[in-house]
């Protein structure tokens, strides 16, 4: 019911867009009106590369040329048609991706940007070299349609539309997917994705890949529309700009963002050359240029999500009253001193035996041993740089080991990637929390599901009873960007349950946290505790700590200095030492 | 918005009011519309400005002596249309040209071959002539109706220049040069000509290629290639740079090792080093005596338009660009004194079929088209830059100044 509701907007818009191009008559206008949803599906296509993993492409023009190549040759050297070669000009630009993808995808954030920048342009110069700078497809009297030749322009605006319509949809089914989460989780934190049982280079090959077939088909019907292909028409610098600028105008990150792109900037652009330019030549591109630096500044993320903005600011204070809920604990049952210790005797879930790992010359952890039980909730203590997260990155595969073994269930998973310690039940929140602001907690929590769920049903149903079981059910729909730090929190804590794991690893969850809102925390992983979930955690905050869990490992200078009860490990001088200083061992034992 | 939104009755209503209006048109003969659709903005904006000057100076003058006398005296007028700097932008402006501008009878563009093409697929099927001065062979060879290739193609200027270029060398130094050096650039004009001399046309003319060098732009020192050009001492080297700098470079270089001013004759193609912002960065001493390959420049019988351009728009002389521009109004003129009628199929018809007799303003040939709308016998010229002016120097009966040879 949800997935044909949200299909009706698109349908609509693409039926009134075809109502109002059969409309005009005049050619220039349709051609105009044929570009529209061409660089609308082009823009569609860099977004959804790169407006959902956050990997900038300046080289959209690579897969875009390549269709537009594809299709202009085979019609010139073997005389197929291009509704042929178009799908062809789809399989290549797809294999394009794979191609570009694979090595490039090694390198993040303005390296991953450049080095796509590289690639339409060293093409163009390959174009050129083969001797392909002029390419224009051939004139076919006798078989115009069979030719995707249409006398009658309504026909190329028709087939955009179809094109756009096909690209809308495929976006939204991905957008609303286990392959749409991964992709916004990879743009979140990749590191967090892993985490979270993604293989986030696998997501991406898929990303980039249909990114390029999606390019590469609408490539090939521009050259069927232009009918003269060049290098630079095609490969050219100001082809890959356009991707980005009628994403990042309209929006980045949504289906509608390219759409409204394009649909304002081709006609306001061919307008002002049309107008402006025969008086002034020059003029226009200044004015587009002045109007889309405007529109940047007032509207960084796009049009669309500041009209959202503005439309949910509008709608906020009416349902103000009604809809925000008094606290966030609902079903989680009070704090409870951690009276009833859990025997560290249960089956052993996760054994580290000699574990170390160096920086350089820093022995970030020096062969540090321990065993986690079924049930147990280890607290993993120690000063600021005594290793904590070190040790947690190389329990879920941040970092692999120098020396030593991680047996999780008896298995010996130590050098493995994160999601494939996360799929053997190993799940993990961070010190530094990276939610998606845009998302509601719900689909933030959706990401990590994933791992556990077989359909998007299933992950959905894990993801609610990991919202439930933090106590944020009441608030599930809100947007992660309105929560306050304990419920960021909680939610962080949500998905890393959503996952179900057998073991859970908690880096610092308790920060930034006033002493209320930690005893609600507290309480939660109490709960977790409770309902079967072995935790590890670390703090560096004694007091909450103390009252929450079974055992201690604590830690100095990358070194187990002792292990045991609370009340053991509270008392014992090392650990004072470690955490005061030498004189401050004398003030404990009196 | 509204404009969109016609309903089918008003656009009838609109047509037939058309109808009327040209059916008036006919009766009382005011203006008769020519396009110009060239790149008045962006990149390519100069040399399509100085396309615009020769058209209105053209138009002017027909007008000025006494309009389209076929259609009682009727008046030109000059509808320009901006190409911009991209195929995309030469294709929109010329559906804007024939879904806006639907009285014009012929026009001329588009400056560069890639926008000619692509501006023309538009033409061909709304039935309007238009004349080119773009060189490429695919403009002609697509079988299209509509279009005029006044230059000759670069197929041919390949074929032409380098026997044009020997019998120049042979009438100025009485000797027939033997051996040539290949410098040029990897920009795809550059190879595209270099190719055509290595893969036969210079064995076919005799000439020994000696030295073939090719340099990325831009290049950083020319030392080693003007030392290479010096130990091999060609009869004649072909420069083929795109970028000023890399041009200023070489000729610099050339001239300390004491190569310059035509001591090793230097010949490149198209116009690119004749253009007047050569002068802005490379001293006319340097370029003395360079020569280059063009299809059509100001030359002799031109000594008034010239002039004119110079204290109307000054430019300091008169390029291809606007000397064959002007030559397309005359031509449309023709066209429309031998249709008869403002009708841009009739135009097109005329065109195809004329026969006007010796080329006044194209260098040589005749104002006549073969069946796939190339000028028959089109020229080429040879044009020398002469104390900071390139001056038309070949053929001989264009020639506004003897060309200068080294003796030795």
């Amino acid at each position: 019911m949800l997935r044909t509701r949200s299909f009706l907007p698109p349908l609509l818009f693409t039926l009134a867009y075809a109502a109002l191009s059969l409309g005009v008559t005049n050619s220039y206008y349709q051609l105009i009106l044929t570009l529209v949803p061409v660089w609308a599906v082009f823009g569609l296509s860099w977004n959804l590369l790169s407006g959902y993993t956050g990997l900038i492409s300046f080289g959209h023009a690579a897969f875009f040329g390549i269709g537009a190549y594809a299709t202009a040759l085979g019609q010139i050297y073997f005389d197929i048609s291009p509704w042929l070669l178009i799908p062809v000009a789809a399989v290549l630009g797809g294999i394009a991706g794979l191609l570009i993808g694979f090595p490039t995808f090694r390198l993040q954030g303005h390296y991953f940007a450049l080095a796509m920048l590289a690639y339409p342009l060293a093409i163009l110069y390959v174009f050129e070299w083969l001797g392909f700078q002029e390419v224009t497809l051939p004139i076919k009297r006798n078989a115009p349609i069979a030719y995707m030749q249409f006398s009658d322009p309504h026909i190329y605006t028709l087939l955009g539309l179809a094109i756009m319509l096909a690209t809308i949809v495929l976006t939204q089914v991905i957008e609303r997917s286990r392959f749409g989460m991964a992709l916004l989780a990879i743009k979140q934190n990749e590191a967090a994705a892993e985490a979270a049982g993604i293989n986030t280079l696998a997501w991406k090959l898929r990303a980039i890949t249909l990114s390029g077939a999606i390019a590469a088909t609408i490539g090939g019907f521009y050259a069927q529309v232009l009918l003269v292909v060049t290098p630079q028409s095609v490969f050219g610098m100001l082809v890959s700009a356009q991707a980005l600028t009628v994403a990042m105008f309209g929006g980045v990150g949504t289906v509608w963002g390219p759409v409204i792109g394009s649909v304002i900037l081709i006609p306001l652009a061919e307008v002002l050359h049309a107008e402006a330019g025969d008086r002034f030549p020059g003029i226009q591109g200044v004015i587009f240029g002045f109007a889309i630096v405007c529109v940047i500044l007032l509207a960084p993320e796009g049009l669309f999500w500041k009209l959202r903005d503005l439309l949910r600011k509008r709608k906020a204070p009416k349902a103000a009253a009604a809809d925000v809920p008094e606290t966030a604990v609902a079903n989680v049952t009070a704090l409870k001193p951690a009276s009833q210790q859990r025997a560290a005797t249960g089956e052993i879930m996760l054994e580290v035996k000699n574990l170390s790992r160096s920086f350089g010359g820093l022995k970030a952890v020096q062969n540090v041993s321990f065993k986690l039980h079924q049930n147990e909730i280890l607290g993993i203590i120690g000063p600021n740089g005594a290793g904590k997260t070190t040790l947690f990155n190389l329990l879920n595969g941040f970092l692999k080991p120098s020396e030593g073994e991680v047996l999780i269930g008896g298995r010996n998973m130590s050098g493995q990637r994160p999601h494939v310690i996360c799929e053997a039940g190993i799940g993990r929140t961070f010190q530094v929390m990276r939610p998606f602001l845009r998302m509601s907690i719900l689909d933030n929590v959706v990401v990590g599901a994933y791992v556990r769920a077989r359909s998007d049903e299933v992950a959905r149903k894990l993801a609610s009873d990991a919202v439930a079981r933090v106590g944020l059910s009441a608030v599930a729909d809100r947007l992660a960007g309105e929560l306050s730090t304990k419920e960021l929190r909680l939610m962080e804590l949500a998905r890393a349950i959503a996952g179900q794991p057998r073991i859970l690893l908690l880096d610092e969850t308790l920060a930034g946290l006033g002493h209320g809102e930690a005893d609600e925390v507290v309480a939660v992983i109490q709960q977790l505790a409770r309902d079967g979930t072995t935790i590890a955690i670390i703090e560096h905050t004694m007091q909450a700590m103390v009252r929450l869990v079974d055992r201690f490992v604590v830690l100095d200078h990358g070194a187990v200095i002792t292990e045991g009860l609370p009340e053991v490990v509270t008392r014992d001088n090392r650990v004072i030492e470690a955490y005061l200083g030498k004189k401050w061992v004398g003030h404990a034992a009196n | 918005m509204s404009k969109f939104t016609l309903s089918r009755r008003t656009l009838l209503a609109g047509a037939s009011g058309t109808l009327i209006a040209s059916r008036a048109w006919a009766q009382q003969p005011a203006e008769v519309r020519v396009g110009l659709l060239v790149p008045i903005s962006g990149m390519y904006a100069r040399p399509g400005t100085v396309m615009r000057h020769g058209a209105e100076m053209a138009v002017e003058h027909i007008n000025a002596q006494g309009g389209i006398k076929a259609l009682g005296g009727a008046k030109l007028k000059l509808v320009v249309l901006d190409s911009g700097d991209s195929t995309e932008k030469a294709k929109n402006a010329a559906q804007r040209m024939v879904a806006q501008e639907s009285d014009l009878v012929a026009a001329s563009g588009a400056y560069l071959s890639s926008f000619t093409l692509a501006v023309t697929e538009v033409t061909e099927r709304a039935n309007l002539p238009v004349l080119t001065l773009s060189y490429s062979d695919l403009i002609t060879d697509r079988g299209f109706k509509y279009v005029f290739q006044t230059s000759a193609t670069a197929g041919s200027q390949a074929r032409q220049a380098l026997p044009q270029i020997i019998k120049l060398a042979e009438t100025a130094s009485g000797k027939r040069p033997k051996t040539v050096a290949i410098l040029t650039d990897n920009t795809a004009a550059s190879i595209a000509s270099a190719k055509s001399m290595r893969e036969g046309l210079l064995a076919e003319n005799q000439l020994q290629l000696i030295v073939d060098e090719t340099f990325t732009p831009p290049l950083a020192d020319a030392t080693s290639l003007v030392q290479k050009i010096r130990s091999a001492k060609p009869d004649l080297l072909f420069f083929l740079p795109t970028v000023i700098s890399d041009a200023k470079l070489l000729l610099e270089k050339m001239n300390e090792f004491g190569l310059g001013q035509g001591k090793i004759p230097t010949i490149s193609f198209g116009i690119a080093i004749a253009e007047p912002d050569m002068l802005q960065t490379v001293s006319p001493e340097l370029l003395q005596g360079v020569l280059t390959c063009v299809a059509s420049w100001g030359a002799k019988g031109h000594e008034a338009l010239i002039a004119e351009l110079k204290t109307r728009y000054k430019e300091p002389w008169m390029t291809q660009n606007a000397i064959s521009t002007y030559g397309d109004m005359w031509v449309i003129k023709d066209a429309l004194e031998k249709a008869g009628k403002a009708d841009r199929v009739a135009v097109g018809e005329a065109l195809r079929t004329m026969d006007a007799g010796p080329s006044k303003y194209y260098p040589l040939g005749e104002i006549k088209f073969d069946e796939k709308g190339r000028r028959v016998g089109a020229g080429m010229t040879i044009v020398q830059w002469q104390s900071g002016v390139p001056v038309t120097v070949f053929p001989p009966e264009l020639a506004l100044a003897k060309p200068f040879w080294p003796k030795s």
